[in-house]
């Protein structure tokens, strides 16, 4: 074994985490307010708004992200008439994959508020809005926070699969420098304590959330 | 003078750093019923959840029949011989009346399936619901679920039957046929501890009344003086605010 | 905005690619229903670990479940593929070398293990979901430890844990398109080769989808009918 490796090649080791970091960061911030839409429509009394989005989400997780990935990757330029480049691609087949597990979970936040809650707000004498924006979402929001940072997780892991398609975020970076350095053990074992780190924190934080969401029940 | 059935010497409960039972001394003789009341908290859960060591006490020591529960190394048969009715009723969602009923007998006291099942047979007429052996738990009324635990506690026939607030969960209308039950079972001489808030049960039923208070026995007396002449401050606050309902 | 594409579905039954599609279906069926298999079986012994009363099994099962679950998959599979012959002893890496589907057996421990914390948590959860009164009602009846968790915990749980089971073995139907970056040629790897031959990319990753939704759909209706069957009659599943 033979460490030093990664020293040497730490610098360009810790832009492809940074990358990987970008790449996560922008899906969560992107497809979180695309899934409340989504939700919003999922839980509609209309048909022909509920049937769509119930179908967009059965559809993206029933499909496995990489395969969604080529798709993207075929489709966009098509659509669009001209290359787009790798690094958009994979933006929107990701931001697209993930903004439908986001809907699930906000569905399941949104409808585990009891219904009394919603009259018991409203013979208050507050408005529906007012119910929904003080009472209902609070309590969604709590309930569902566990979820959602586990599901932050999932799309930092998720961001892997950029590798596919050549995107050099952080396991690529790695997979650069054994083609390079030919040392697989040290550094594919460095980028799993990475992943780990990281990984385990936000775990962590989850678990924290989850505690405090059964202690306020 | 006979042994006592449960001897209880200076027994003390923690639950982390609160202190759930401070230092009880107590016994229970054969063939009596004892009502343990007490307002919420005062211990008288964790008091019977000891006396079948479901409680892991700290200090002191429980003795059944002469046996200590401490150094038993055996709990799981000495509890084959205490029936244990829950609140909640506790049956079995995933079994039937009657296989929740012979599950204890089969497993623990190794009785054939037959006699088990007739033995649980006649342990469902007796409480009334013979007709629901097949039906499984959240097919029975809470009353009904009840006398089904009632039964599947004197299936291990038992020589000590442990009551922990076994009507607080019922409707009104269904609290009668449960009591009734454990009326029954007091007047054939089974011995009874029972945890409850029903004083008329009580007054009617039981030979002696046990009042607890933040972890300590504050009175003990047969059941016709405690009713009429309360020793203790705190058990007759206790008594007017119960019977008053003030 | 103008979609040029000609579609040409036939092209799906010519050779080579008719041959790579039926290859890829094979493969990927058979590779999940394995790791399934295993992955459950060491799923319940990691499970089972964690509630023995040894200090020493609870915490090598909880860093097991910690260690597979906070490192992404793609990382694991490549350390299995790339590092783990690596370790082992010279004569035993050059066994492993010769072993007939290296990529295949990789991608089996690979999900398999994955997996198996992913199993070994719902156990733990769907444990915990047992009110604590059934367990005080076993042990005061007299049960034994084994005879409580044989009678009365597993069997309530397991229909607790029944739409985990199946979601698993989802789970693993897609993890598995993953298997193609260390060269299992499973489904989404066939499609993609066909799209790489032809450009056609929509007839070959309309094959894929078509496999892993009929599948899911497949699944989720079978566990249906099986959670039906399995309901305790008068109870009100919990959503």
């Amino acid at each position: 074994m033979d460490w030093a490796v990664i020293p040497a090649n730490l610098p360009f080791l810790m832009k492809g985490l940074w990358v990987s970091f970008q790449l996560a960061i922008f899906v969560i911030v992107i497809s979180f307010p695309l899934a409340c839409v989504i939700a919003v429509g999922r839980v509609s009394s209309r048909w022909w708004i509920r049937f769509p989005s119930a179908t967009f989400v059965n559809a993206m997780r029933s499909n496995p992200l990489i395969l969604i990935v080529f798709w993207f990757f075929f489709l966009v330029p098509l659509i669009i008439g001209r290359p787009v480049g790798d690094f958009a691609s994979v933006m929107i087949a990701f931001v697209v994959f993930f903004s439908a597990y986001f809907t699930e979970i906000i569905r399941s936040g949104i409808q585990s508020v009891d219904r009394n809650q919603i009259q018991a707000g409203l013979s208050t004498g507050l408005t529906y809005f007012q119910v929904m924006r003080m009472v209902v979402l609070p309590q969604a929001m709590r309930n569902m926070m566990p979820a959602l940072v586990t599901e932050c997780i999932i799309i930092f892991q998720g961001t892997t699969i950029a590798y596919v398609v050549g995107l050099r975020e952080f396991l690529n970076s790695t997979f650069l420098v054994t083609e390079r350095t030919i040392r697989p053990v040290e550094l594919y074992l460095f980028a799993a304590l990475v992943y780990f780190v990281v990984c385990f924190a936000g775990s962590c934080l989850a678990r924290y959330l989850e505690k405090k969401k059964v202690r306020t029940q | 003078m006979t042994e006592p059935l449960v001897k209880i010497t200076d027994l003390s409960l923690w639950y982390e750093k609160y202190r759930a039972l401070d230092c009880i001394n107590t016994e229970f003789d054969s063939g009596k019923c004892i009502v343990i009341c007490g307002p919420s908290g005062s211990g008288k859960s964790s008091l019977l959840r000891c006396v079948n060591r479901l409680e892991d006490f700290q200090e002191g020591d429980v003795f059944f029949d002469g046996q200590s529960l401490r150094e038993c190394s055996d709990i799981a048969a000495l509890r084959s011989n205490i029936g244990m009715v829950f609140q909640h009723f506790e049956l079995y969602p995933h079994m039937s009346v009657l296989d929740n009923i012979t599950l204890a007998p089969r497993w623990a006291k190794k009785k054939p399936k037959e006699a088990a099942e007739t033995h649980a047979m006649a342990l469902l007429d007796r409480v009334g619901i013979a007709n629901q052996a097949k039906k499984y738990p959240a097919e029975l009324s809470g009353g009904q679920q009840q006398r089904a635990a009632i039964a599947r506690a004197l299936a291990l026939e038992p020589k000590l039957m442990l009551f922990d607030e076994p009507t607080s969960a019922l409707d009104p209308e269904m609290i009668v046929e449960v009591l009734r039950v454990m009326r029954d079972l007091a007047q054939d001489g089974m011995t009874m501890l029972v945890v409850t808030h029903e004083m008329a049960f009580a007054r009617e039923v039981s030979d002696e009344i046990i009042f607890m208070d933040e972890g300590r026995i504050v009175e003990r007396k047969a059941t016709p003086d405690f009713f009429t002449n309360p020793h203790s401050r705190r058990a007759q606050d206790f008594l007017d605010r119960i019977l008053m309902k003030i | 905005m103008e979609i040029n594409y000609d579609f040409d579905w036939s092209m799906l039954l010519e050779d080579p690619n008719r041959q790579w599609i039926i290859e890829g279906l094979l493969t990927t069926v058979y590779l999940s229903l394995l790791a399934w298999l295993i992955a459950l079986t060491v799923g319940i012994v990691i499970g089972a670990i964690r509630m023995t009363p040894s200090r020493t099994l609870r915490i090598i099962g909880t860093v097991y479940v910690e260690f597979f679950r906070n490192i992404p998959f793609l990382v694991q599979l490549f350390i299995w593929f790339f590092v783990f012959p690596l370790l082992l002893p010279h004569d035993w890496m050059l066994t492993w070398n010769r072993l007939p589907h290296v990529p295949f057996l990789t991608a089996l421990i690979g999900l398999s293990l994955f997996t198996a914390a992913r199993v070994a948590e719902h156990i733990r959860s769907g444990i915990s979901s047992i009110p604590k009164g059934q367990f005080d009602a076993a042990r005061s009846s007299g049960l034994t430890q084994i005879q409580m968790y044989r009678h009365v915990i597993i069997p309530y749980a397991f229909r607790v844990m029944i739409p985990t089971i199946a979601s698993e073995f989802l789970t693993i139907f897609k993890n598995s398109a993953l298997t193609l970056t260390v060269g299992v040629a499973e489904i989404t790897s066939a499609a993609k080769s066909i799209e790489a031959w032809s450009f056609r990319g929509v007839e070959a990753y309309t094959v894929a989808s078509v496999t892993y939704m009929t599948t899911t759909a497949s699944v989720v209706l079978f566990m249906t009918w099986l959670e039906h069957r399995l309901r305790i009659p008068g109870l009100i599943a919990k959503k």
